[in-house]
């Protein structure tokens, strides 16, 4: 960008030199006028040109900014320079003119990364949202996820759970793949692969995401999901230091209510007895519940969390050096009590201009993240730890009268699992991920049109699992996990650009190869000697230690072109092309096509556009292309074997192996083709600015989990390329600056994203069982894949409320008695599961409006997500009798059935937690952020300006659902952890970790 | 001029020399042959012996999948020996126990399954030795003798399975894609006695260096299953009378082996059910457990009591069975006969002994233990020999020596030794030892087999209330899981599951 600055004011400077020999010749009195043009920090700009209105006579600043001109009193000097707004001033009397420039951010944010390459944001023939730093350094961030939210059109950002770390779920249009990973493809400064979460926000310069097919062909056969481009910070200009500190006091927002230990002594009475068994409570044990209150094991898990945040970096440009130094502590503590999340980060970009054609670059950067208590990896076979604490008794202790914890509910009441207090108190599991990239690269212009440019790095991220376990474990566990990864990339691009007249030719060529390699290594050592920590794993005897390892490494090597035609600014044409050969399929499946193909039309220089007071820019785009998803594991096409150890005697187990997956030799990636249409309209020269894009793409050849006929192996599946998926949607952008005043400005952004998704094809089958198991203890599947439906179907049994007395003899027939629940039954007298609703929403949107006031900012972002249900199992857990929680919780059963009052609140009879019964709607309107902020500019001795900020996130959520939040899924966002399944069992709470109210309160240091 | 000119073209071919190194050094090709040998064995032919013995290991693993749980088991809830919760998490016992299966029932599902992962796993194993060629005469005596193995383990799936479901499809070859139909009941047993067969000719009398009790089966084991399929084979459905000879014959033949393959009855009944003797002498096939080694026996302790005692209220006993069982040191070894289970707050039914463990083993605080399951023992082998003989007209003094040390042992008495007032000599054979079938294994999941292949299931299901057993307010307390299903024959057989119906149409053919 720096160049492109440089460039262009030297053809100023030339122009400028040309118009001042012109002047000379003018005969009309003249007058001398001289002055100064600053920025907005009162440096003087060289090169600004500066030209008397109407005329050529012109000139531009010296070096200091300094400039002399001659004109009339009558004149009117235009001051201009690229990136900055334009000023017209009559000269009248003045002799000497000082002009501030302003930079005009339209301008400054016009260029945008396209992948191998850049292009100015009124270039675009595909569709591509960019997310400055500029629209969220307003508010505090310990997660770049958490930037795109509600920023783009289009995509999705959801917090699947509020764990401190937990992996956030990042989709672009939807979920094209049903087994696959819907995650974007990464990309930071170049290089493919990266991990958001493992990023400081302070380091970004910009985040832009291709979103069509024709934007993200240029990553073919990993483009499918959408690209997301990542550009840090590079140094320049004076040095800079920012110092930026947060402390965020979290809380759990609301309670769930669930009953009191005397409400829940009563009811369990009344159950008991309904079952034709008798008391278990004395009405004196039930006087004492209701004067000391029992135990709330919710309240007991939760706790008021705080969290740090220290950002610091230095930047700027010593000659032909500039520099980026960056590094960030964050210490997140869980609302849940013994959860946390650490993490150190450090970069270091350097860049040197070693000659005019010549410019090298060495990014490094470096993280530690450490997770303790990952809640997500305690389980969730009976629900998650969290679902265990809403629905433990109420009436036994967390301590027994020895002091020692009550393991499990003193009278086997309510949930089956052991207590959560001491299963959270005594959790000992350590998550330590580290990573480290370095990557160079080298631009070289060979002509005067053509440039080489070399991206080459590596990666290592290594994450490293160490559990000790005391807890239901004695003699103690230890176990530990550690997957190394090494990966690298070397990209090589050549751009050849022309102009013609008013014909502008661009190039690129790309020859590319990556790989990824894994290893595996662990063990486990169960019953320790010595119950001392993690490291005494070896004093674990002999048959109480196994040992796993695994290995595997997968590549791509690929060509990519692209074309880029231009006429008189108007017409944009793009086509480009990818070749990529995969290691994870057979030779004769191995290479893949990618095309693309976009072009746009710019109305900007006809005369209803020039002419109209209202429009500033009109274009059209239209986009089509293909892209895959290669994203299935090494090996996949080779049959494989997992460990299946056995003891014969009792004590040791002897090492065996059996066959795990059935090898698929034809398999190939997904293809997903999209076609995009949009519109960009630019009102109040540029103030206001509106996109709308449409698309509609469709995956097909389906990397499908294909079900195996149960007697030829059990539960298995086989991958197969069937099926298909179709997205539609519409993507609508508004930014605008209603107030633009010197003391007072008000920026407004607001997008939205209606999508409708839909499986069109699943080879020939109408459904497929979903992977989502029950935790109510019934052995159900709570989603489903149906044809013509979305994805994320929930299947269930339809609930109708509760036999009544009237009803007693047809109850009777399927073994229930007036007061159970009644579901739908078919004509076998068996309770019908089928689907009954959807996890999938259909509307998102953003709405971020920054205010300043002089000294003063505001930030305020709305977020809204609409048209999706959630199957709040967690709820029907707490309603109780059902498979692992045998009592009533739920406050609603002080209203259940009596034979006086029929209500349609069960008294007994099985209660299925998998039913329309809970099922709610989980549209939600929140108030994701609101910052405050005061600026104290130059402070005396500190030569530096303060900023104060006081941040409130998620301070309030409008929706009719019951449960914590419902953005929360029980299924990890993070598909590292083979959690494939995560778009197709969405909205399914089964427990998730709730997410945290927050307060923040920083200061911002900028010297 | 000129040299400003030169130093200019240096300067560039010193950068362009840089670059070009710099990028050479980074460039070359990707490697896109995969190799998944070098972490994973590959499950294609074997080309060793260790190859072998890893995937047969892997199939015994793959059965302990299916059988560590109740799931295993869960059909012979139907027995009249067994019952369960009246509420609670039980339904899919209780649809067993009251002969009512919905074809939605996730333990029948999930045991299929589990059943034919580890028959594949046989299968995948069976196939991948076909290539393995070996020379050393060592280990083409271990090869034999492991494939041996696999075809028992095969045939013991099959056969489970067949108890349950009658009719089931044959899988014998690994193949993800075959749509095999039900093979009636005559090709199920065939398949069953073909894989015995070649189990016992394979195995040796006594398995090397494995503890007692046949943890890994022996020619014995074989042969003593195949007493029990046959029989199966002459009771219902296929009442095929001829195989009742065989049964006797095979049952005989591994009572005259029994030395060699170390089966013997133990002494005291009481030492059957202990943590101590899990590998015991009169277990003719042993299905282990380790607790420590991550390979639980989840059938055991907890899971036998009910919430009065911190149970699992998962395996409870017949009222009425245990009210007709005879008084003596068997019933004593059999029930938790200590507890005043008629006054139990959640469910007054009695204990068994056999799934709870005795007192001092204390596993009752746990669901997960070290019990072995004795899949089959050496009683029953006595007791089929007993009852086949008589009923293929053949009885012998051998048989009603068999029956009575079973009669002696039940007493408390030493079986060997014969005893007046215990043993019988007289009388009908055949049903003496079908009922001493009845108490001798009440618990162990075998009951309703009998009940079935006698067509007697409705004889049995169709009084089960209580006669004198009362809670301490003097009522007679109530029979729990009423039978709400046909008792006839249409209604011995659990359906086959819904997903393979749905998957494979084949199977409605």
């Amino acid at each position: 960008m720096k160049e492109l600055f440089f460039n262009l004011s030297r053809k100023r400077l030339i122009l400028g030199l040309l118009t001042a020999l012109m002047g000379i010749y003018q005969v009309y009195a003249q007058q001398t006028i001289t002055g100064k043009v600053v920025g907005e920090d009162d440096v003087g700009i060289p090169g600004v040109n500066v030209l008397v209105k109407g005329t050529t006579t012109g000139q531009i600043t010296d070096f200091d900014g300094n400039f002399s001109i001659s004109a009339t009193e009558n004149d009117v000097i235009t001051i201009s320079y690229l990136g900055f707004i334009t000023q017209n001033i009559t000269v009248g009397n003045q002799t000497t003119i000082n002009v501030k420039l302003l930079a005009d951010t339209q301008a400054l944010d016009e260029i945008v990364v396209i992948g191998y390459g850049t292009a100015r944001k009124s270039d675009l023939t595909g569709s591509v949202s960019q997310v400055s730093a500029k629209s969220f350094e307003g508010q505090p961030l310990a997660r770049l996820e958490e930037a795109l939210q509600g920023r783009a059109a289009g995509v999705t950002v959801a917090k699947a759970n509020g764990a401190p770390g937990a992996a956030i779920k990042v989709r672009i249009r939807g979920a094209n793949s049903i087994n696959r990973s819907n995650d974007p493809l990464v990309v930071i400064d170049g290089f493919i692969g990266g991990d958001l979460s493992t990023l400081n926000p302070n380091d970004i310069a910009s985040i832009d995401v291709l979103k069509d097919a024709s934007a993200t062909a240029v990553y073919g056969s990993r483009g499918s999901n959408g690209v997301v481009l990542v550009s840090t910070k590079k140094g320049k200009g004076v040095t800079k230091v920012d110092v930026d500190f947060f402390t965020t006091i979290s809380t759990v927002p609301d309670l769930i209510p669930t009953l009191g230990a005397a409400d829940f002594a009563r009811i369990e009475n009344s159950r008991r007895i309904r079952g034709g068994g008798s008391a278990i409570f004395t009405d004196q044990e039930i006087a004492g519940f209701a004067a000391n209150g029992g135990t709330n094991y919710q309240d007991e898990i939760f706790q008021t969390a705080i969290s740090q945040n220290l950002q610091l970096s230095a930047s700027g440009s010593e000659g032909k050096i500039g520099y980026f130094i960056s590094g960030n502590y964050v210490n997140q503590e869980g609302v849940v009590i013994n959860t946390n999340y650490e993490r150190y980060s450090l970069r270091s970009n350097v860049n040197a201009n070693i000659s005019d054609k010549f410019k090298i670059g060495f990014n490094i950067f470096g993280s530690r993240t450490t997770t303790i208590n990952d809640l997500n990896q305690f389980g969730r076979f009976q629900g998650s730890v969290v679902l265990n604490a809403l629905s433990w008794d109420p009436t036994t202790p967390i301590f027994d009268e020895n002091g020692n914890y009550n393991n499990v509910s003193e009278r086997n009441l309510a949930s089956l699992n052991y207590n959560p207090v001491a299963n959270l108190t005594l959790a000992n599991v350590e998550n330590i991920r580290d990573r480290i990239d370095a990557n160079i690269n080298l631009s070289y212009d060979i002509l005067e049109n053509l440039n080489y440019t070399l991206i080459a790095g590596a990666t290592t991220f290594n994450g490293s699992n160490e559990s000790y376990r005391t807890f239901r474990a004695d003699p103690p566990t230890a176990g530990f996990g550690d997957n190394k990864n090494t990966t690298h990339q070397i990209s090589n691009i050549l751009t050849w650009s022309k102009e013609f007249g008013q014909h502008n030719v661009k190039a690129t060529g790309v020859y590319e190869f990556s790989g990824i390699q894994n290893r595996f290594n662990g063990y486990n050592a169960a019953r320790l000697f010595v119950p001392g920590g993690f490291y005494f794993a070896e004093t674990a005897p002999g048959s109480g230690q196994s040992v796993f390892n695994n290995f595997s490494e997968r590549s791509i090597q690929s060509l990519m072109a692209r074309g880029e035609y231009i006429y008189n600014n108007a017409l944009f044409v793009t086509g480009t092309i990818r070749m990529d050969e995969s290691s994870v399929f057979r030779s004769e499946n191995r290479r893949g096509y990618f095309p693309s193909v976009a072009l746009a039309y710019s109305f900007d220089n006809m005369t209803f556009i020039e002419n109209s007071n209202v429009f500033s820019s009109l274009k059209l785009r239209a986009g089509w292309g293909q892209v895959g998803n290669e994203n299935i594991d090494p090996y996949t096409t080779f049959p494989n074997v997992q460990n299946a150890n056995f003891s014969f005697n009792g004590s040791d187990s002897t090492p065996g192996v059996a066959p795990n997956s059935f090898g698929n030799p034809d398999l190939k990636w997904e293809t997903t083709t999209q076609t995009n249409i949009g519109i960009d309209l630019g009102f109040l020269n540029g103030r206001a600015n509106l996109s709308i894009d449409a698309y509609q793409k469709n995956t097909t050849d389906l990397l499908l989990d294909d079900p195996v006929i149960p007697s030829n192996g059990g539960n298995v599946t086989i991958s197969k390329n069937i099926g298909e998926v179709e997205n539609k949607g519409i993507d609508v952008a508004i930014s605008a600056d209603v107030i633009n005043t010197d003391n007072f400005n008000w920026n407004t952004n607001f997008n939205l994203s209606h999508f409708k998704n839909e499986v069109t094809d699943l080879g020939g089958r109408d459904e497929i069982q979903g992977t989502f198991g029950s935790i109510d203890g019934q052995g159900r599947t709570w989603n489903i894949i149906q044809v013509g439906q979305p994805l994320g179907q929930f299947n269930g049994a339809t609930f109708l409320g509760t036999w009544k007395t009237s009803e007693a003899a047809e109850a009777a027939t399927f073994g229930r008695a007036p007061g159970d629940a009644r579901y739908l039954r078919d004509e076998n007298g068996d309770i019908v599961f089928s689907a009954i609703g959807n996890g999938t929403p259909t509307l998102t949107w953003g709405f971020n409006n920054t205010i300043t006031y002089k000294n003063w900012d505001l930030n305020i972002f709305f977020q809204g997500v609409h048209g999706f249900d959630i199957l709040n199992a967690v709820q029907g857990v707490i309603v109780g009798n059902t498979g692992n929680q045998r009592s009533f919780l739920a406050p609603e059963q002080l209203n259940q059935w009596t034979p006086q009052n029929e209500t349609d609140i069960p008294a007994g009879g099985p209660n299925e937690a998998g039913s329309t019964r809970y099922i709610e709607k989980g549209d939600f309107i929140r108030l994701s952020n609101l910052t405050l902020g005061y600026t104290l500019k130059d402070v005396k001795h500190l030569n530096a300006n303060v900023k104060l900020y006081i941040t409130g996130q998620n301070l309030f959520l409008i929706t009719d659902y019951s449960g914590y939040d419902p953005e929360l899924t029980s299924v990890p966002a993070d598909d590292n952890a083979g959690n494939k399944s995560v778009d197709v069992a969405a909205g399914i709470n089964a427990g998730a970790y709730p997410n945290p109210r927050s307060f923040i309160f920083g200061v911002k240091v900028g010297f | 001029m000129k040299t400003t000119y030169n130093k200019k073209i240096k300067s560039k071919i010193r950068y362009l020399l840089s670059v070009v190194i710099i990028t050479s050094i980074f460039q070359s090709c990707a490697d896109l042959d995969e190799d998944p040998t070098i972490a994973q064995l590959a499950p294609g032919a074997y080309s060793k012996i260790q190859e072998l013995e890893l995937g047969v290991t892997g199939v015994h693993a793959r059965l302990n999948d299916a059988s560590w749980m109740t799931t295993f088991y869960a059909p012979f809830w139907a027995g009249d020996d067994i019952t369960t919760h009246f509420g609670s998490n039980k339904a899919e016992f209780r649809e067993f126990d009251q002969r009512q299966v919905s074809q939605a029932n996730s333990r029948v599902k999930n045991n299929w399954e589990a059943i034919y992962r580890t028959i594949r796993a046989a299968n995948t194993v069976i196939s991948n030795n076909e290539g393995l060629i070996l020379t050393d005469p060592g280990e083409i005596e271990t090869q034999t003798r492991l494939i041996a193995e696999v075809y028992f383990l095969r045939g013991v799936m099959f056969f489970h399975l067949a108890r349950i479901h009658g009719q089931i499809p044959l899988p014998l070859v690994p193949d993800p894609d075959q749509q095999l139909g039900l093979s009636d009941q005559v090709t199920v047993y065939e398949q069953i006695e073909s894989d015995l067969l070649a189990a016992e000719s394979g195995l040796p009398d006594v398995y090397p260096g494995v503890n007692a009790g046949a943890p890994r089966p022996n020619s014995g084991s074989a042969r003593a299953l195949l007493a029990r399929l046959y029989l199966d084979w002459a009771g219902f459905p296929v009442k095929d009378n001829a195989k009742y000879a065989e049964a006797a014959t095979s049952a005989k033949q591994v009572i005259d082996n029994s030395a060699a393959h170390n089966f013997a009855l133990l002494d005291d009944l009481e030492d059957l059910w202990t943590l101590a003797n899990v590998f015991n002498s009169e277990s003719v096939w042993t299905i282990p457990y380790c607790k420590s080694c991550g390979q639980p026996n989840r059938k055991f302790g907890k899971l036998g009591n009910p919430s009065d005692l911190a149970g699992w209220q998962e395996t409870f006993a017949e009222i009425r069975f245990f009210e007709d069982f005879p008084e003596g040191p068997r019933k004593e070894a059999t029930y938790r006969t200590e507890h005043d289970w008629e006054n139990f707050n959640d469910q007054p039914t009695p204990v068994f002994k056999k799934i709870v463990g005795p007192i001092e083993d204390n596993l009752a605080p746990d669901f997960q233990t070290d019990r072995n399951d004795f899949f089959i023992r050496y009683a029953e082998v006595l007791l089929i020999y007993a009852e086949a003989s008589a009923r293929s007209g053949n009885i012998t003094a051998e048989a009603w020596e068999a029956l009575n040390m079973i009669r002696r042992r039940a007493e408390g008495l030493p079986f060997n030794t014969p005893n007046a007032g215990v043993d019988v000599t007289t009388g009908d054979l055949a049903e003496l030892a079908f009922t001493e079938r009845k108490w001798e294994f009440a618990g162990e999941y075998l009951r309703w087999n009998d009940l079935v292949r006698m067509e007697r299931v409705e004889q049995a299901l169709s009084n089960r209330t209580p006669q004198t057993s009362m809670n301490s307010s003097g009522e007679l307390l109530p029979e729990f899981n009423p039978i709400k299903g046909s008792l006839g024959t249409d209604n011995y057989f659990a359906p086959i599951p819904q997903r393979e119906i749905d998957l494979n149409p084949s199977v409605n053919n």
